[in-house]
């Protein structure tokens, strides 16, 4: 396997690498009427490179192509994770350019960023050697520590990069020593082998037990979990609500895949005395996540703010799936990325699409827009909804199958404490379309709002639309979804794991 | 098109409203009059459709209608689109369908704000009262039942009072309390069962330890007792009706409540008959003190609209008692009276909506002499409150007879004592509602400028007339020849109750005199 130099694994991640050399050089003309025409084609480019990658990807999928380039395998989970970050970055992109115009802020820095970023995200979730998944950490946060301080002269801005990058780098060197460990003890860094060597070990070795548990806690930083989930509201508050809906969708996922990637040589054949402490651990951390996620949601007044806190709890639940740890919930775990890569997005583009920027991000500053954009409106209600777990939209789907399978596999008490975290959920979810749709506009509100120029958001109101069809779409037409891709990509990737 | 109706049914029945309705929520809001109308001619021609078919059908061999296809398999648990018309639902579904489109003409003016958009909410409520009511898959059955939940928030929500907001979400967050621990014990025995068919789940859990049915039969009744609502989970219905416009809430009082009762005769009792025995005494308990508690709260109420809210909560806990009797004839009587609720507290409603839309008031003191203001209002008031309170001749006789009858020789102990509690109900119904009728229709002109009396100019117009009109026509025919509503569900609910193992009724007082048991 080591043998094999196929190049065309390389291509997905190299394709935005490249775009995201060149990017910064189109910056650098500082030439006023140049200025409008430079923006445009710079934020074209990074559609082309997005899109470029994108159906590279799909033609690897639709061949059954899986390429290897040494430690790097393009198999069907790391397409599927390539097609979920291309997705969630076009996404991006296209809210960006008028999220970016809002603030009066376009500057190219912001689209190589966000491209390196998912070049990253691309070789994280593609390889099971330390190293490389050390790289593709590093090469995927470091982007979006500068990416969360994108409007440095706003302090929260600062201030958010700042503590996400400070705890970020904790938690990087946490992963690093984990991993060094581990190598230590087992004399290799792929973890596979890892696996391998672990099961037939006697006993426990505790540097084993501490490289493990310090390698999740990498894997547990970056998907927001509990508790180390304290950067999550501060970095999304500061960051460009694009940019946060990013990092909630893209990190939380590419976390979780490559943690999926990597469960089963962690937990060393699953019996094992180490396996069995990595799922308590696991199951630990799902809790409190759940718990803590969905109850300071609650006492939240500001919009990004609850939805930093929806987002840790999002992933308690797809944690819950690692518990029960079946294939079957590996399935619904990627389902339910899917889905919440679509609500998600929906939900802060919602911000984008009615121009709420800096201080106007309230609960109140979305009073009565319902009614005066129902189009859009009506597509974020059905992403919150879909947030919340209410049928037919493809949250509750996603919370159905991970919750049969942790029932199925006899986790009951769990099940029942994640369905009453999700019944908090629905209390401070409503929030928004209670204020989009139950509410009055308040007259002080009203009229900062008629001094601001008229709110134009094309892109950003196509992207909620789009978000909205998705998630009915990934609702009524769960099967395909599952049969045709998800439980797919599942299937071969159990295939060569055996 | 017809032949095809005739085939499919039960998916026209509720897809129809779901498209009907998406239809006319695109209506921009200049509109609204045209989308309204749209909206009541494809209620009407549902309902017609719904009766010309079901109606030919005969009532009295098993499933009438019937539509099963393999619809998904996820996680290994296939789903079937599996809906079906049968004795126990037929009725329901009749009355959803009726009471539809005349809630829709009952209510023509009383929403002037985007009517055309409730009007099309309303359709997509039906949609998923149907989907409830016809669907005999439980995963099918539980996403109507919350699908159902959305229209109904958004219409207390936007349309309601005052204190709309707190009460939308009391409603959606109690129902969604109950059934999201109905739906972690639907899982675990589906994943038991590999199936979501009812059948087969409870053939599942017959293999399960004995507490752990109990356990989880205890979650089934739990969702279902919050929608009842029974006692002590009511406290979200005063709430949500008060502030609920008209048609909300007659829609709220007709038909989204049997559903929870009608989940404990479809779903609750088949699957798990050992656990029902063992709690139907206490759920019968519960119900009285439902009954009882539900009338003396009405007595003092000062809203007319809360009183009959309350009212509710009696009536239904009525329901309940007929079903945890487990007697053909108390479960007759609730299958009865669920329909005699829809139609006579949803009339009340009506009523007291038409009141409001006048008076701009619902306080019992703000009115006085209405009666000679409004003759023929009273006369359609007081008809409908007679036949709430349960006047022979009228449909709530025979429906609280029959469940008092079923409680009193019902197997567990205390079953008499519990009916006659029970009938003391009945007698605090007259009170409360006589009374309320006394002091709002009865006695002197209220002569208060600002009261609600002195705002009455005009009495009922044709419309209004209408729409009571064959609500009258119902109550005196469930009144007078009730076995046209029992015929059909005698059959199943005997073998339900039969399979169910249900405990021997009593033998009547005279068989038991002198003979010592």
């Amino acid at each position: 396997m080591t043998g094999a130099r196929d190049l065309a694994a390389l291509l997905p991640l190299a394709i935005p690498a490249a775009a995201a050399c060149l990017l910064p050089i189109a910056a650098l003309d500082k030439d006023q009427s140049a200025q409008k025409w430079i923006r445009g084609a710079m934020f074209f480019m990074a559609m082309l490179a997005l899109l470029g990658s994108f159906f590279y990807v799909t033609q690897l999928w639709s061949t059954g192509h899986q390429p290897v380039y040494a430690q790097l395998s393009m198999d069907r989970l790391a397409q599927f994770a390539a097609i979920f970050v291309l997705i969630a970055a076009a996404l991006t992109v296209l809210q960006l350019w008028d999220h970016l115009h809002q603030e009066g802020w376009v500057k190219g820095e912001c689209l190589a960023l966000l491209l390196t970023s998912v070049s990253g995200m691309m070789l994280f979730t593609a390889t099971t050697h330390l190293m490389l998944l050390f790289i593709g950490l590093e090469l995927f946060s470091i982007p979006l520590y500068a990416l969360t301080a994108t409007l440095r002269t706003r302090s929260e801005a600062a201030e958010g990069g700042m503590k996400y990058f400070l705890t970020g780098a904790v938690a990087s060197s946490c992963f690093l020593m984990g991993a060094v460990l581990l190598y230590g003890v087992t004399g290799t860094l792929d973890v596979s082998e890892m696996g391998i060597r672990l099961s037939v070990a006697k006993g426990l070795d505790p540097l084993a037990l501490v490289g493990a548990a310090l390698l999740l806690l990498g894997f547990l930083f970056k998907a927001s979990a509990a508790p180390f989930h304290q950067w999550t509201p501060d970095a999304y508050e500061g960051a460009p609500h694009p940019i946060a809906a990013f990092m909630s969708v893209a990190t939380k996922g590419v976390a979780l895949i490559a943690l999926l990637r990597i469960f089963p040589g962690l937990v060393a054949g699953g019996d094992s005395l180490l396996g069995v402490k990595v799922r308590m651990a696991i199951a630990l951390a799902a809790v409190l996540t759940m718990i803590v996620g969905n109850l300071t949601a609650l006492v939240q007044t500001r919009i990004k703010r609850m939805l930093a806190y929806s987002s840790i709890s999002h992933a308690g639940y797809l944690l819950l799936a690692f518990v029960a740890g079946t294939p079957q919930a590996f399935t619904g775990v990627l389902f339910y990325l899917v889905a919440y890569l679509a609500m998600n997005m929906g939900a802060f583009g919602l911000l984008t699409a009615f121009g709420l920027v800096g201080e106007r991000v309230t609960f109140d500053h979305l009073r009565g827009l319902g009614w005066k954009r129902p189009g859009v409106s009506i597509a974020a209600t059905l992403c919150l909804l879909s947030l919340a777990g209410i049928p037919p939209t493809a949250g509750f789907f996603g919370k159905y199958m991970i919750f049969k399978e942790l029932v199925q596999t006899g986790h009951v008490g769990l099940t029942v404490l994640a369905v009453l975290a999700s019944l908090v959920s629905v209390y401070y979810y409503l929030r928004i379309p209670v204020a989009l749709w139950l509410e009055q506009p308040k007259t002080s509100i009203e009229r900062e709002a008629a001094e601001l120029p008229a709110v134009d958001a094309p892109f950003a109101g196509a992207t909620v639309l789009v978000c909205g069809a998705l998630v009915l779409a990934c609702g009524f037409l769960q099967t395909l979804l599952v049969n045709g891709f998800v439980a797919r990509v599942i299937r071969d990737w159990m295939g060569i794991i055996r | 098109m017809s032949a095809w109706i005739s085939s499919h049914l039960l998916t026209f029945l509720v897809f129809a409203p779901l498209f009907w309705g998406l239809i006319v929520i695109a209506f921009p809001e200049r509109l609204a009059p045209l989308a309204r109308l749209l909206a009541l001619l494809g209620s009407t021609g549902v309902f017609f459709i719904a009766l010309i078919h079901l109606l030919r059908a005969s009532p009295e061999y098993g499933a009438l209608f019937d539509e099963r296809i393999p619809w998904f398999t996820i996680v290994g648990l296939p789903v079937d689109y599996h809906l079906a018309a049968d004795g126990l639902n037929l009725w329901l579904v009749l009355l959803t369908t009726f009471l539809t489109p005349l809630t829709l003409f009952g209510t023509w003016n009383s929403i002037t704000k985007r009517a055309g958009t409730a009007a099309a909410l309303f359709l997509l409520l039906e949609a998923g009262m149907l989907g409830a009511l016809l669907a005999q898959d439980l995963l099918l059955f539980y996403l109507f039942w919350e699908a159902m939940l959305l229209p109904m928030y958004f219409l207390i929500g936007v349309w309601g009072g005052e204190d709309r907001k707190y009460a939308a979400n009391k409603f959606i967050l109690y129902t969604l309390a109950g059934s999201l621990l109905w739906l972690v014990a639907l899982l675990y025995v589906a994943s038991k069962a590999g199936s979501f068919a009812p059948p087969l789940m409870a053939q599942a859990v017959q293999t399960l330890p004995d507490k752990v049915q109990k356990t989880l039969f205890l979650a089934f009744a739990l969702a279902f007792a919050v929608k009842i609502p029974l006692f002590p989970l009511h406290t979200w219905l005063p709430d949500a009706h008060t502030e609920a416009p008209t048609a909300g809430s007659v829609i709220l009082a007709g038909v989204l409540l049997k559903l929870g009762t009608y989940g404990f005769i479809r779903f609750a009792i088949p699957m798990f008959p050992s656990a029902f025995i063992h709690y139907a005494q206490a759920l019968a308990i519960l119900s009285v003190i439902a009954i009882i508690y539900g009338a003396l709260v009405a007595m003092v109420q000062w809203d007319i609209k809360k009183l009959v809210a309350y009212s509710s909560v009696s009536h239904m806990g009525f329901v309940m008692l007929g079903i945890s009797s487990m007697t053909v004839i108390g479960t007759q009587g609730a299958m009865l009276q669920m329909l005699n609720h829809g139609i006579s507290t949803g009339a009340l409603f009506l009523l007291v909506g038409m009141l409001y839309d006048r008076a701009h008031t619902r306080m019992i003191a703000d009115f006085g002499g209405v009666a000679s203001k409004m003759p023929i209002f009273t006369t359609f008031f007081l008809i409908v409150t007679l036949s709430s309170i349960g006047l022979p001749l009228t449909n709530g006789f025979v429906g609280e007879f029959l469940i008092l009858n079923g409680t009193y020789i019902a197997g567990f102990a205390w079953g008499r004592m519990i009916a006659i509690l029970a009938t003391l109900g009945i007698v605090l119904g007259a009170v409360y509602l006589l009374w309320m009728v006394k002091r709002v229709f009865w006695g002197p002109v209220n002569t208060d400028e600002d009261s609600g009396t002195a705002h009455l100019h005009e009495d009922l117009n044709a419309r209004e007339i209408a729409v009571l009109v064959p609500i009258v026509v119902m109550i005196f025919w469930m009144g007078l020849h009730p076995q046209t509503f029992l015929a059909s569900s005698q059959a199943p609910v005997e073998q339900l109750l039969k399979e169910a193992k249900a405990p021997a009724p009593r033998m009547s007082v005279m068989q038991v005199q002198g003979v010592k048991p």
